[in-house]
């Protein structure tokens, strides 16, 4: 009988092999790119859905510029790219921005957005993440280091400021827990807290104390390190009144047993006197207990049956980045009962990932050299096609940071960023745009799900003496500056569209600036701020279209 | 979800209808959840009660005594030196600080049961400003966006939500949360004046102007190829610029009779309740003017002596003013801090954070006045009738104003009722 039972399994998994075999022979599969464009496009045309057709050069090279450079391109770069005659000029393109200094400060600001979401920089923290993001860190393993930060490390190693994501919410194991599920797993597991949670089947209280139950262990120590205790419970109380205490548990319903180990009271004493003298003396040693929670978690995760809640969940967030809406949506409610919009392209995305070993800069290529990508954002039908049909870029608010750096590049004189500045050099550059934005950035919000522009925005730029005092200033490297030594306003014009926009003036703009300079003769630098001004507070340079 | 009102059960097949039909509503759908009540016929039957109601939130920061305010005990252990005073409503007593006020009863409902039991500055405000314990991963929005969101006009020229402090203390910035900010106060940080509302001299009104109209016109060309929500709001946002900028005259009381001025009195609070007065009339739904630092761990009385002084005579002057204009019945004036002080006076003649038998006060729109609901024990140490939580009070101060409590948001898919679970309105101290 069990000779029998096994050899049929042996049977099954010869036929897995087989077939899996037989995948391979067959001609490679299309990159990722096409594959999404062939299954978004099958899926319109069976909608009967006309995407719209693919954006303008500048369009795609603005689009491109600000998704992987977190920045509008320079007057320089948009003129070259213009007049490249290259075939594959827009694979350079990507190549080129992936490769770029810029990427890792944006990636890394993006992280920050991402994972802390809030307005405010901690420089040791985005250390690390920069040095994460150029060096491609591949995703799983960045969750590990959030999850289990090294505790024994040199000054200079930046990955102990992976600390930072579990200290800011040390306070409260439910932050930890909910923030964790919902940043690395796609899952919000809050409705669970009081109740099982009422519109989907996949969880219980179980899971949400279950989940908690990884965290309640965890604390800081007096040197500020990340430790954990010997034991801590997580009890709760289900909604038919009945007292329970939480087993370790992934989303998966995957149980983590505690070994049994047998320990006197006089251990347990001296174990929680050890965890006392942690918390409280500076020098203390931090005791490690044999059994540690947080690495059970990562462990549990990253099993091969479990793994797809991690990444199926960063593929839809960088999905949702690019193409401005998520394949599941909203991002933090992947669950049975929110099925994708595209369940083939999530599918072949997280597989992609998966094989390129959780490196995120390949599936960021594919996504971006997709021709859905790169679809032109302007419809003038009535109803345009749903977002979630993804057939026509979408309009995306720029983030703060985005929109801070790109307000300093347009209102700078375009001379002051040549074309052939050496990388070390580009690099400082934009460092110091990241020193010189930060200000601005903070007084705008960080755009969530709900976001709209508030008027704080539009009084900011009305009325602050520090838009008209630096971004409006006269001086040579200034946009207004180059302006003024410009003799003729068409010209004026024309110029101020290139710095601000990466385009000509259509006529109907040309003469509406072209008047609003030639009326103002008596007051030519005011008459010039006003322009420029006009120029910054558009939606044009406010959105990623 | 337990405590439904069966009503907010019908609530579910037309959720279900809407979203069905979201995809044809394209991307308004995605950008502001909260207009599903729209698609609720009773909705439009409130929305006509609603119009043109206020606000006025005198946010008492530190958390006032009961005992020397609402719920005087007097010959008790825990009373104080302070007498209980009658009122101009029979059978209703306040503290002796209170003369002023307990001449206005008529206009004033007391409830003395609250029991929120968060005791520290922090959970305490947050607690009492948006009616529901914290929740991680959900911003929830404060009675002020609530208000705005739910009192004001989409066009408004005038700001919705104009919060003032008067102490570093108090300085707490009101969220609007999941709302957007939209609804996010206009707030008044070091001066009596918003930020940025006032024009720089190196710009001209007409250029301020010229220049408005030339953006408008480049945001026009790139606006019509995109029906966008953000970009709408983006535009929507330049537009307020203006009538925004003209409320900054509301903000100067300098040019207020002063007969109108002394009705208030001459300190910073005053002249605070009196540009509340000034906004409200303009039309603005929510202000909120606070008043710190009420904290009182040590020296209780001689704390209270000189901030009851200053509360009385504004808040009467405020309710005087609005009754002349006839403002009143459709204005709130709500008392409220994030807790209130301990009946057991410390050796330091103080009292100290209390959470579990406190009061607070609702006058004007809504309300039934000279009305008292809840009472504690007759040492104020425990609430022995019609306990309410942070939620009742936000259900009754909804239903005073004409909001639905059974009003939802959406985040997601998932339903947020606008009053938290469990809770309903103090019908006792509603008209």
């Amino acid at each position: 009988m069990i000779a029998f039972r096994s050899a049929r399994i042996a049977c099954l998994l010869g036929l897995c092999f087989s077939e899996s075999l037989f995948a391979e022979n067959q001609p490679s599969e299309p990159p990722l790119s096409q594959l999404i464009d062939q299954k978004i496009d099958a899926a319109n045309r069976a909608n009967e859905i006309t995407p719209t057709p693919l954006a303008s050069d500048s369009v795609i090279l603005r689009r491109t510029t600000l998704d992987l450079a977190g920045r509008i391109p320079t007057v320089a770069e948009t003129k070259a790219y213009l007049d490249d005659p290259a075939p594959d000029k827009r694979q350079k393109l990507v190549d080129r921005l992936l490769d770029s200094p810029d990427f890792a400060f944006h990636q890394a600001n993006w992280f920050d957005a991402v994972l802390m979401n809030e307005n405010r920089t901690d420089s040791k923290w985005l250390e690390y993440l920069r040095v994460v993001a150029a060096e491609d860190r591949p995703w799983n393993q960045m969750f590990e280091d959030l999850m289990v930060p090294p505790t024994e490390s040199t000054d200079d190693d930046v990955n102990q400021y992976a600390i930072t994501f579990l200290k800011k919410r040390i306070r409260e194991p439910d932050d930890m827990a909910n923030d964790t599920s919902r940043l690395f797993f796609g899952v919000s597991i809050n409705c669970a807290q009081c109740h099982d949670h009422p519109l989907v089947e996949d969880w219980k209280q179980d899971h949400y104390f279950g989940f908690k139950s990884f965290f309640a262990r965890t604390y800081l120590t007096k040197s500020d390190k990340l430790a954990e205790k010997f034991d801590a419970e997580v009890k709760f109380k289900t909604t038919a009144g009945e007292d329970k205490h939480a087993k370790m548990m992934f989303l998966t319903g995957d149980i983590v047993e505690e070994p049994n180990v047998e320990k006197s009271k006089e251990e347990r004493e001296a174990e929680r006197k050890l965890v006392e003298k942690a918390t409280k003396e500076k020098d203390a040693e931090i005791p490690v207990p044999d059994f540690r929670p947080r690495e059970q978690l990562v462990q549990v995760a990253l099993k091969p049956e479990n793994q797809h809640f991690l990444a199926k969940s960063i593929v839809n967030r960088l999905w949702s980045r690019f193409f401005g809406h998520g394949l599941v949506h909203p991002l933090d409610q992947m669950h049975s009962e929110n099925p994708a919009n595209h369940p083939e392209v999530l599918e072949s995305a997280t597989k992609f990932l998966i094989e390129n070993g959780y490196h995120l800069k390949p599936l960021i290529r594919e996504l971006v050299l997709s021709d859905t990508y790169a679809r032109s954002s302007a419809c003038d039908e009535e109803k345009p096609p749903y977002v979630d049909n993804f057939a026509m870029g979408q309009t995306r608010v720029l983030s703060p940071r985005q929109y801070a750096i790109s307000l300093i590049i347009a209102t700078t004189a375009a001379d002051r960023f040549p074309l052939d500045m050496p990388a070390e050099e580009w690099s400082k550059q934009r460092e110091n745009l990241e020193r010189q934005s930060y200000s601005l950035a903070n007084e705008l919000e960080l755009p969530g799900e709900h976001f709209q522009v508030s008027v704080d925005e539009a009084l900011l730029f009305n009325n602050n003496s520090r838009v008209q005092n630096d971004l409006l200033r006269t001086s040579n490297d200034r946009l207004v500056g180059q302006l003024r030594s410009i003799d003729s306003p068409s010209q004026q014009v024309t110029s101020a569209f290139w710095n601000v926009y990466g385009r000509e003036p259509q006529p109907e703009e040309l003469a509406a600036c072209q008047e609003y300079l030639e009326s103002r003769t008596d007051r030519t630098d005011a008459a010039i701020q006003q322009l420029v001004w006009a120029l910054i507070t558009s939606p044009e340079l406010r959105f990623n279209y | 979800m337990p405590n439904q009102q069966p009503s907010s059960r019908l609530v579910m097949p037309s959720r279900r209808q809407f979203l069905g039909s979201a995809a044809a509503l394209g991307t308004a759908f995605a950008a502001d959840m909260t207009t599903l009540d729209v698609l609720q016929s009773p909705t439009f039957a409130s929305e006509l009660k609603q119009q043109q109601k206020h606000v006025i939130l005198l946010w008492l920061a530190g958390g006032a005594s009961q005992l020397e305010t609402w719920d005087p005990k007097p010959g008790q252990p825990t009373g104080g030196p302070y007498r209980a005073i009658s009122t101009n409503v029979p059978g209703v007593e306040v503290c002796e600080l209170l003369p002023k006020l307990a001449q206005r009863m008529q206009h004033t409902a007391i409830i003395r049961s609250l029991n929120t039991k968060v005791g520290d500055h922090g959970g305490g405000a947050q607690l009492m400003e948006t009616g529901r314990r914290p929740e991680p991963g959900t911003e929830f929005p404060d009675l002020g966006a609530i208000c705005a969101r739910e009192l004001g006009r989409r066009d408004s020229q005038v700001p919705d939500y104009v919060s003032m402090y008067t102490s570093t203390e108090g300085r707490r910035k009101g969220t609007s949360g999941f709302l957007g900010s939209r609804y996010a106060p206009m707030f008044l940080s070091d001066q009596m004046k918003p930020q940025n509302i006032a024009r720089l001299e190196a710009v001209s009104v007409s250029d301020h102007q010229a220049r408005n109209d030339l953006r408008t016109l480049l945001a026009k060309g790139f606006s019509e190829h995109r029906h966008n929500d953000v970009v709408a709001s983006h535009n929507t946002a330049y537009q307020r610029v203006k009538g925004l900028m003209a409320s900054e005259t509301l903000f100067d009381v300098s040019g207020e009779p002063e007969s109108v001025r002394a009705m208030y009195g001459p300190t910073q609070f005053g002249e605070q309740c009196l540009v509340a007065r000034r906004l409200v009339e303009a039309g603005v739904p929510f202000v909120k003017v606070a008043r710190a630092w009420w904290d009182s761990h040590g020296q209780n009385f001689e704390t209270h002596r000189e901030l009851c002084a200053d509360l009385d005579q504004s808040m009467s002057g405020l309710l005087d003013d609005l009754e002349q204009r006839g403002l009143l019945e459709n204005t709130l004036v709500i008392t409220l801090g994030e807790f209130g002080r301990t009946p057991r006076i410390n050796p330091s003649l103080g009292r100290d954070h209390f959470a579990s038998a406190w009061s607070c006060s609702l006058s004007g729109c809504g309300v039934r006045g000279g009305s008292v609901y809840g009472k504690t024990d007759p040492q104020g140490n425990t609430v022995v009738d019609g306990e309410a939580k942070a939620g009742d009070l936000f259900a009754t101060i909804f239903e005073a104003v004409g909001i639905s409590t059974h009003h939802e948001y959406y985040l997601g898919s998932r339903p947020v009722p606008i009053v938290d679970f469990g809770c309903k309105a103090i019908s006792e101290v509603l008209a």
